[in-house]
C-alpha cells in the first residue's frame, strides 16, 4: 500500500514536472494577451521567436551540462569573448574590402574554436583536477569576463561595409526568422547527440548514477570532457548570434544569459542533480523565459525587476520538481 | 599508553555466574530489512562484571543485534530490558542516557573536530553557560577521561583528522565509557565491534586491561571480534551466531577455536542447491593471471591464475581485502604491485571502461549504489555496459537497445511490464538480473561477481545460481565473493581464502571434494 502511495507521488511529481513550463507558458500568454492585444500580433511574435534564437542555442548545450549533474557558470563569458571576436574579426576585412560572407565564416570559425577550447579546458579541470564544476566554471567566468573586456573595452559596432555579414540574422518567412530555424536545427543536432550517439547516453547513466556507470565501463571522464567542450561551443554561437543581432560588440552581453540559460533548463524540467530531462523540454523552458521577458517589456515593467521575477522563477522550479523522497539525498 | 595492571587479577569465578544481577536481556529479537530476515529470533542475557564474547561469521547477524541494542537500527519485533525495565531506545543517545554505549566499526568520530569536542559530542550544555561553551573545562575533562583509560598522552585539544587508526579507536572508547559513565549510578553496558581489528598487539593489550578493568567495578562489556584467540582470552562467556540466530552459549573456559569454527559455519545446503552436478572441470587455456599483486595497505603478494570454464571463489571476512581485489581486477582501482594478465598479454587498467575493453567486466556489491541507475529505465540499463557493440558509425538506435532488452528479459525472465520502465521499480531479484544482463550483454568473458545474490529472495538465488553455471558453460571465467561460505565453496571449482589481505590458503573444490567450511573459516579468522 505504502508502495503504491510512493510510485503515484512520483508519478505526480514527474508529471508536474512535464507539464510545469508548458502550462505556464499558456497561462503566460493568455495573462501577457489579455494586457494588450498586440502581444500575440505578428510583428511582436517574429520579435519574440527571433529574439529567443541565441538562448535555445546555449541552453541547448547547458541541458547536457545539467544533465551530467553539473554546471557551467562561464557560458555568458564564453559568449561576451566569441561575441566581441566575431565583431574584431569582421572589421578586420573591412579595410581589405573583403566578402562580408567570408569574412562572417572565418569569425564563426573562429568563435567556435575559441568556444570548444575553452570548454575543453572547463571540463579537464574539473575533470582531472577534481574541481567542482561550480566552482571551476566560476573561475573561468571571471577571467573570460576579463578577457572580452581586455579584447575591446567599449561596444563596438559592425562597419558599415561589411554589414552584409549580419544580414542573415534578419530573414524571415512568416513569423519564423532564419535565426530561429537555425537555432530549432542545432537543437535537433544537441537532441540526436544526447539521445543517438552512444556517448549521449552515457550522459543519462553518468548523471543518474556515476559508481555505477564507472563500473558499468562506461568512459565517465572521456564523456563529461566532451559534454564541458561542446557546451562552450554552444555559448560561442551563442556570442556569434548575438554580433548578428546587434550588428555589434559588447564585452559584457553574455553576462545576463546565464541565469536565464539556468532558467530556461530548469523550467524545461531537467533535474539540476542530473540524469532527468532533455532538451525537448528547454525548448518549451526557453519560449517560457522568452515571453516572460517580452512580456514584461511589452506591459512595461520596469527592467530592475525583471530579475527578480527571474529569479523567483528559478527557484520555483527547481523547488517543486527536485526529488527530495530519496532517502539520504545530500545537497551541497 | 602505559600498561597498566589495576584490575587485571581481578577474579570472576564461574561459579558464581548466575548470582550475579542480570543487566540486559533480549528476548526472540527479529530484524527484517526488506526481503532480508537479518535476525531470526535472537536472545542475550547479561550479567553484571561480565565480558561476553560474540562470534559468528560476516551476515550472522551480529553487527546488527548491536544496532538494535544501541537504538542505532529499530526491531522488527521482540522486547529489550534494561536493569529490569523495558527498554526501547529511539537512538545512540537514548541509550547512552540508559547506560549502553558502544564503539562502532565505522569510526563514528568526526574528525574535522577536535579530540575533546568528539569527546562530548552531544554533551556540551554540561560545559555551558547561557550556551556559551567553556573550553577550558571541557579539555580539562577530555584529559582526565582520556587518562581514564590509559590514554592520557592524547592531546585533547587536538584534530582526530591528525590522529592514526588506533589512537581514534582509543578515543572512541573513552568517549562511551565517559558517556555512560556519566549518565547513571546504575551499572553500564558497553559494546565494542570490532575494536582490535586497527589496533597494534601492544594497544590491544592495553585495551583488554581497561575492559577488565570496567568489568571489575560491575559493568558489562560485550566484545565483538573476527579473532578467536582473543575472544578466548578475554571474555568470560561466548554467544556464537549464524544466519540471524543464536545457536548457543558456552562458558570460555569450556570453548576452544575449533568448538566455536563448527558452531559458526552455517549449515551446509546440498549439491543439488548449487547445481554440482553442472559444476566442469576447467579449461587448459588461462584467461586471467594475477601474480604477486598489491595495493598499498590494503592487499598484498595475491598471486593465481583463472583458466577457461572456472569459478574461482575468494573467501574472507569483511576487511580482508577481498572487495578491493575485486575493484583492481576490473580496473577500478590501480594495483601498486604486482602485475596483471589477459589471456597472456600484460594489461594495467586505467579504469573500468579500460577493463571493459579487455572483456573484463564486474557485478559491484552494492546494489543501489553502483549497480543500477535509477534514473534509467531496464533497456538503458541493460545497453550502457554494451553500447559500442551495439553502435553502428557511433549511433545507437532506440530498436537496437530495446531488442536487446527484450532478448534478455525472456531469457533471465525478467519479471517487468516492459523493457521501458524505470528499473528501481522492479524487485531486489528482478534488479539483480538486470545487472546480470547488462555484463552479459557485454560480451566480456572475465566476470568478477561481488556478492551475486546479495538482498534476493531464495528464487531468484536459485535462478543467478543457474545463470553462473550457464556462463562457465559458455566458456566464460568467473571470479566469485559468495554471500555465504556455503555458496561460495558451492559454487567454486576452486576458492582461494583471504585474511588481513594475503591469500591464507587454497582448496580445490571438485564436484565430489568439497572442502569443509570448518577449514576454510579456520583461515579466515
Amino acid at each position: 500500500m505504502s508502495k503504491l502511495k510512493m510510485l503515484s507521488k512520483i508519478n505526480i511529481r514527474d508529471n508536474i514536472i512535464r507539464y510545469f513550463s508548458f502550462s505556464t507558458l499558456i497561462i503566460l500568454l493568455i495573462f501577457f494577451s489579455s494586457q494588450h492585444v498586440n502581444f500575440l500580433g505578428t510583428a511582436n511574435l517574429r520579435t519574440l521567436l527571433s529574439d529567443s534564437a541565441p538562448l535555445l542555442i546555449m541552453a541547448a548545450g547547458m541541458t547536457s551540462v545539467l544533465l551530467l549533474g553539473s554546471i557551467d557558470l562561464s557560458m555568458g563569458s564564453v559568449c561576451s569573448v566569441a561575441n566581441v571576436i566575431t565583431v574584431m574579426i569582421i572589421n578586420q576585412f573591412a579595410p581589405r574590402g573583403a566578402s562580408p560572407g567570408l569574412a562572417a565564416i572565418i569569425a564563426l570559425v573562429a568563435s567556435i574554436a575559441f568556444g570548444a577550447a575553452s570548454g575543453l579546458l572547463l571540463g579537464t579541470v574539473h575533470v582531472k583536477f577534481k574541481v567542482p564544476s561550480f566552482i571551476a566554471s566560476l573561475g573561468f567566468m571571471s577571467m573570460w569576463q576579463s578577457a572580452a573586456l581586455l579584447i575591446t573595452p567599449a561596444p563596438v559596432s559592425i562597419a558599415r561595409v561589411m554589414r552584409d555579414s549580419v544580414e542573415w540574422y534578419r530573414v524571415v518567412f512568416g513569423v519564423a526568422g532564419l535565426p530561429l530555424i537555425l537555432a530549432m536545427g542545432w537543437v535537433a543536432v544537441v537532441f540526436a547527440f544526447q539521445k543517438k550517439l552512444a556517448l549521449g547516453r552515457a550522459i543519462y547513466a553518468i548523471g543518474g548514477n556515476e559508481r555505477a556507470a564507472r563500473i558499468a565501463g562506461l568512459s565517465v571522464d572521456r564523456t563529461k570532457i566532451t559534454v564541458f567542450a561542446v557546451n562552450g561551443v554552444c555559448a560561442a554561437l551563442g556570442g556569434f548570434f548575438l554580433a548578428a543581432k546587434l550588428r555589434s560588440s559588447a564585452p559584457t552581453v553574455g553576462d545576463p544569459f546565464t541565469l536565464l540559460i539556468v532558467a530556461s533548463v530548469a523550467l524545461g524540467g531537467t533535474s539540476l542533480i542530473g540524469g532527468r530531462g532533455g532538451v525537448l523540454g528547454t525548448v518549451l523552458g526557453v519560449f517560457t523565459v522568452a515571453v516572460i521577458e517580452n512580456g514584461m517589456n511589452f506591459i512595461g515593467v520596469d527592467p530592475y525587476w525583471q530579475s527578480i521575477v527571474f529569479g523567483l522563477f528559478i527557484l520555483a522550479a527547481v523547488a517543486i520538481s527536485i526529488d527530495r523522497s530519496a532517502r539520504g539525498l545530500v545537497v551541497k | 599508553m602505559s600498561g597498566q595492571t589495576v584490575g587485571a587479577n581481578c577474579v570472576r569465578p564461574n561459579t558464581i555466574q548466575n548470582e550475579r544481577k542480570l543487566i540486559f536481556s533480549a528476548k526472540d529479537i527479529h530484524k527484517h530489512y526488506g526481503a532480508t530476515h537479518a535476525l531470526k529470533g535472537a536472545g542475550i542475557d547479561i550479567r553484571e562484571g561480565e565480558i561476553i564474547g560474540l562470534v559468528g561469521e560476516n551476515g550472522a547477524g551480529k553487527s546488527t543485534l548491536l544496532k538494535i541494542i544501541i537504538g542505532a537500527e529499530e526491531p522488527s519485533s521482540g522486547s529489550l530490558t534494561m536493569h529490569g525495565k523495558l527498554y526501547s531506545p529511539r537512538n545512540p543517545m537514548d541509550a547512552n542516557r540508559a547506560g549502553v554505549g558502544m564503539v562502532f566499526q565505522e569510526q563514528s568520530l568526526i574528525v574535522s573536530l577536535t579530540v575533546g569536542q568528539n569527546l562530548f559530542f552531544g554533551h556540551e550544555r554540561e560545559f555551558s553557560k547561557f550556551r556559551v561553551i567553556n573550553w577550558k573545562k571541557l579539555y580539562k575533562e577530555a584529559a582526565s577521561a582520556l587518562a581514564d583509560v590509559g590514554a592520557g598522552g592524547i592531546n585533547p585539544r587536538k584534530k582526530v583528522s591528525d590522529l592514526n587508526f588506533a589512537t581514534r579507536q582509543m578515543i572512541e572508547i573513552a568517549k562511551v565509557i565517559n558517556v555512560t559513565k556519566g549518565a547513571s549510578g546504575e551499572k553500564c553496558l558497553i559494546l565494542l565491534d570490532e575494536p582490535t581489528s586497527v589496533l597494534s598487539e601492544h594497544e590491544t593489550r592495553n585495551l583488554f586491561e581497561q575492559m577488565k578493568k570496567i568489568a571489575a567495578k560491575g559493568h558489562a562489556v560485550v566484545f565483538v571480534s573476527h579473532r578467536l584467540d582473543e575472544v578466548l582470552e578475554i571474555t568470560d562467556r561466548v554467544y556464537v551466531y549464524k544466519d540471524g540466530e543464536g545457536v548457543g552459549d558456552l562458558l570460555t573456559p569450556e570453548a576452544t577455536e575449533s568448538k566455536l569454527y563448527e558452531m559458526m559455519v552455517g549449515r551446509t545446503a546440498s549439491g543439488e542447491y548449487y547445481q554440482v552436478n553442472r559444476q566442469r572441470e576447467a579449461q587448459e587455456e588461462i584467461m586471467l593471471e594475477v601474480k604477486d599483486l598489491g595495493l598499498s595497505g590494503v592487499f598484498k603478494h595475491v598471486s593465481f591464475q583463472l583458466r577457461r570454464g572456472e569459478i574461482l571463489g575468494v573467501c574472507g571476512v569483511v576487511g580482508s581485502g577481498k572487495e578491493e581485489l575485486c575493484e583492481v581486477i576490473c580496473g577500478d582501482e590501480k594495483p601498486t604491485s604486482g602485475e596483471m594478465y589477459i589471456k597472456g598479454k600484460k594489461v594495467v587498467f586505467s579504469s573500468p571502461a579500460h577493463g571493459l575493453r579487455e572483456k573484463v567486466i564486474m557485478i559491484p556489491k552494492e546494489r543501489l549504489a553502483q549497480g543500477i541507475i535509477r534514473t534509467l529505465s531496464i533497456e538503458d540499463n541493460i545497453a550502457i555496459s554494451s553500447l559500442k557493440i551495439l553502435s553502428r558509425n557511433k549511433f545507437v538506435t532506440v530498436k537496437s537497445v530495446r531488442k536487446q532488452a527484450l532478448e534478455w528479459i525472456s531469457r533471465l525472465r525478467i519479471k517487468t511490464r516492459g523493457p521501458r520502465e524505470l528499473l528501481m521499480r522492479l524487485s531486489g531479484g528482478n534488479q539483480q538480473k538486470v545487472v546480470f544482463s547488462r555484463a552479459l550483454a557485454s560480451k566480456c568473458d572475465i566476470l568478477v561477481l561481488n556478492h551475486p545474490t546479495r538482498g534476493v529472495d531464495v528464487g531468484a538465488k536459485e535462478e543467478i545460481y543457474t545463470l553462473i553455471r550457464g556462463m562457465v558453460t559458455e566458456g566464460k571465467a568467473v571470479i566469485l565473493l559468495g554471500d555465504t561460505l556455503d555458496e561460495c565453496i558451492g559454487m567454486s571449482s576452486r576458492v582461494i581464502v583471504m585474511k588481513d589481505g594475503l591469500v591464507t590458503g587454497e582448496f580445490a573444490a571438485p564436484p565430489d571434494g568439497k572442502p569443509g567450511q570448518v577449514d576454510v573459516v579456520s583461515l579466515m579468522m
